[in-house]
């Protein structure tokens, strides 16, 4: 299965869409904003180009996109101010797989272009905004032509399952579980972590000669706090989500086999193992990481939090699962997953941890 | 009617969607092929794109046409390079199309697009960088300087807005029981349309020459006509028959009267002249080339691409020329036309029209006036 041609966010506007289901991961983003900001206005200062280019790595759809690319540009201009200089040319490429609902960002964006516009001298900014499909694990933008990259939410989504949980017959050796679990045989870690690497390494080395000398990436993604594989708060979701489809199996509505050979093509590094690629790679140096955990939103009480972690998670896995498991079980699916959540959370406050790297291009 | 938030061309794949109903574009676009080569061949002996070229393609729509040009001057830079032994620049391909464009549509057949440059010319992925622009080109759109090569097709007849004398919002309706101009329209209506198409050409010469470097092409193929009446036949009959079709859903009460008079299309087929002192005027271009080539209005005979054949003759197994000629009318206003008329009355409005189409086929041979030109751009 190609990922290039199935995976993406639930696109649109609707109930289970990405726009409408996609607050934590403005939580996460918001948490570290002002690290991101920071690292623009640092690389600014230092290299005060004429022509910025800054690169949205895995946009996905949605209010976020455009928030991101406002606060960015806000952050350049307010620079450029402090210098006494006028602001730059923008241009800003906005990247996800092929299968993204680019054209929900693209009709959003006359009012994005209007909003930053306004009271403002005609014509400033001059900011040109684009849509580049592919997959980040290879090139996606001409030589040299970034000053900036930010990716947030992406990177722990690997190029593909890991073609090393598969046996000589072609089934996965991981059977009770969807992701890394206790139950794993330790050969599904080392798979896993193996892609990880491949796929890491392939996107700095890509990157590199994107990026200019002086420039800065900001990532954000899902990690584990320590080297031990089997990692609660990550796992967590994952086995939420697969023992949803096991009730389903007991129920008939799913084949037990099924449930067997669906694996995820997602993994959570530890600090040492991000670390590791980046002084391989050795294009990059690593200005800063921190880690941190997003808590539980107090503010939306009209949902459990079981029932708006599943609305999350289904606009994000839904087209893996109605790939391997058709769409009708997606409610039934999603309503067990909501009430696993609130089972587990009554018992225990599990969170995951989030890493935000900034590093600069050498 | 804000013509960039409606106008866009059917989306999908259905049957009514503009991929399935372009084959008159893809003709359109075939006939410049060789004044395209020679002006992308002229790029490249320049030097001017040694190593990076930017290629836009303004107006790109969605649907097998839109990754062909692409795939066509792609072909031209590819055996220019190999002829002179030059290495391929780098090759930045820009899509630009209203926000509301499918552009979904054109990005899923990216990875096989790709593969395809891979295997058949061995251009890798860091040799081609397809991105989509998306935004209006009576405006700015790309960096300064940015661009070598800019294709624009079956686009540029699409004026910004509605000519503002002709927007009844504000004034009594000047058009009644038409929806372009007509042989019974007064030429005060002509003179809006001509007014707004100079406009807005001019600010899309602005524009562009800001973008492209001294020496770049531009090479663009719209409707336009050779009569000097702007009533001509040859530019107006596919709205004159869309207008009676209209009228006569009027008169069974079907349709409110006001709703026709107060519609008229944000479009204009200008003739070679009118072009050509506009280009003049707003002085940033030389024209090399300004041809004007007949195009039947069912894309007439196959073209080279077997695709195509291969949905004609599905298509002509069941329908008539009228009803062919029809699809690929509704592939391209449907959108204008539901949101001032309303969806439910479509369907019967095509027919009608298809109709009328057929009728006006067994006494004449339709055809459109394509007018290509080929620009370098100015010290």
């Amino acid at each position: 299965m190609d990922l290039e041609k199935v995976f993406h966010m639930k696109g649109g506007l609707g109930e289970t869409s990405y726009s409408k289901n996609s607050s934590l991961q403005k939580r996460a983003a918001d948490k570290v904003k002002h690290i991101t900001l920071e690292a623009i206005e640092e690389m600014f200062v230092e290299s005060r180009p004429k022509s910025l280019g800054i690169a949205d790595l895995g946009c996905s759809s949605g209010p976020n996109t455009l928030s991101n690319i406002k606060e960015l540009v806000n952050a350049i201009e307010r620079g450029s101010r402090k210098l006494f200089e006028p602001a730059p040319e923008f241009r800003v490429y906005l990247n996800d797989l092929p299968t993204n609902d680019f054209n929900t960002i693209f009709q959003a964006l006359p009012d994005l272009y209007r909003e930053l516009k306004k009271g403002k001298k005609h014509g400033n900014p001059s900011i040109y905004i684009a849509g580049y499909p592919g997959t980040f694990y290879g090139r996606l933008f001409p030589d040299k032509c970034l000053h900036f990259i930010y990716s947030s939410n992406s990177l722990h989504w690997l190029s593909r399952v890991p073609p090393g949980i598969y046996n000589e017959k072609g089934e996965s050796i991981n059977r009770k579980g969807i992701y890394i679990s206790e139950n794993s045989p330790p050969r599904v870690a080392q798979a896993y972590f193996q892609q990880f690497k491949h796929d890491f390494s392939l996107f700095l080395r890509s990157r590199s000669e994107e990026v200019v000398i002086g420039g800065r990436m900001v990532l954000i993604l899902l990690g584990r706090n320590g080297p031990n594989h089997v990692d609660r708060g990550t796992a967590f979701l994952w086995e939420i989500l697969y023992r949803s489809l096991a009730t389903l199996v007991s129920k008939g509505e799913i084949e037990e086999e099924k449930l067997d050979s669906y694996e995820v093509h997602f993994y959570a590094p530890s600090k040492e193992e991000v670390e590791d690629e980046i002084r391989k790679d050795g294009s990059f140096k690593l200005d800063r990481f921190e880690m941190f955990e997003i808590e539980k939103d107090t503010g939306n009480s009209s949902s459990s939090y079981g029932k708006a972690m599943a609305m999350t998670v289904r606009s994000i896995q839904e087209s893996m699962i109605s790939h391997h498991f058709g769409e009708a079980i997606l409610d039934n699916l999603f309503e067990e997953y909501g009430r696993l959540v609130d089972e587990e959370m009554a018992k225990e406050d599990i969170r995951s941890i989030s890493f935000v790297l900034v590093l600069q291009k050498l | 009617m804000e013509v960039t938030q409606v106008l866009h061309m059917n989306k999908g794949e259905g049957e009514t969607s503009y991929a399935k109903n372009s084959i008159v574009q893809m003709k359109i676009i075939s006939v410049a092929t060789s004044i395209i080569e020679e002006a992308v061949v002229e790029c490249l002996e320049k030097k001017l794109t040694a190593e990076s070229m930017g290629i836009a393609d303004l107006g790109c729509s969605s649907g097998p046409n839109t990754l062909m040009v692409i795939s066509e001057i792609i072909d031209i830079v590819y055996g220019r390079t190999n002829k002179t032994g030059n290495p391929l620049p780098e090759l930045r391909i820009y899509l630009n199309d209203l926000p509301g464009n499918d552009f979904n549509n054109i990005f899923i057949s990216l990875p096989e697009f790709y593969k395809k440059l891979k295997i058949n010319k061995n251009i890798a992925q860091e040799g081609c960088f397809i991105s989509a622009m998306p935004g209006s080109f009576y405006g700015r759109l790309f960096p300064k300087k940015s661009l070598h090569f800019v294709h624009s097709s079956s686009s540029l007849h699409w004026l910004s807005q509605v000519p503002r004398a002709l927007d009844s919002s504000i004034l009594k309706p000047l058009n009644k029981g038409k929806i372009y101009i007509s042989k019974s329209s007064l030429s005060s209506v002509h003179d809006a349309y001509l007014s707004q198409f100079k406009r807005d050409f001019s600010l899309f010469l602005k524009c562009r020459s800001k973008e492209i470097v001294v020496g770049g092409h531009l090479v663009l193929s719209f409707m336009g006509r050779v009569s000097a009446d702007p009533s001509s036949e040859e530019s107006c009959m596919q709205w004159e028959l869309l207008a009676q079709a209209l009228m006569s859903m009027v008169l069974e009460g079907l349709v409110e009267e006001e709703k026709v008079d107060s519609f008229n299309a944000p479009y204009y087929a200008p003739s070679a002249e009118e072009v050509r002192s506009t280009i003049e005027e707003e002085d940033s271009f030389t024209i090399n080339r300004l041809e004007a080539f007949e195009i039947d209005w069912d894309g007439g005979a196959p073209s080279n691409n077997n695709f195509q054949n291969k949905i004609n003759k599905i298509e002509k197994y069941n329908l008539s020329r009228g009803q062919q000629v029809a699809k690929t009318i509704r592939a391209v206003v449907e959108s204008m036309l539901e949101i001032h008329f309303g969806r439910e009355i479509m369907d019967e409005l095509f027919k009608r029209y298809a109709e009328l189409v057929d009728d006006y086929f067994s006494t004449t041979r339709a055809k459109y006036i394509d007018l290509v030109i080929s620009l370098t751009k100015k010290d």
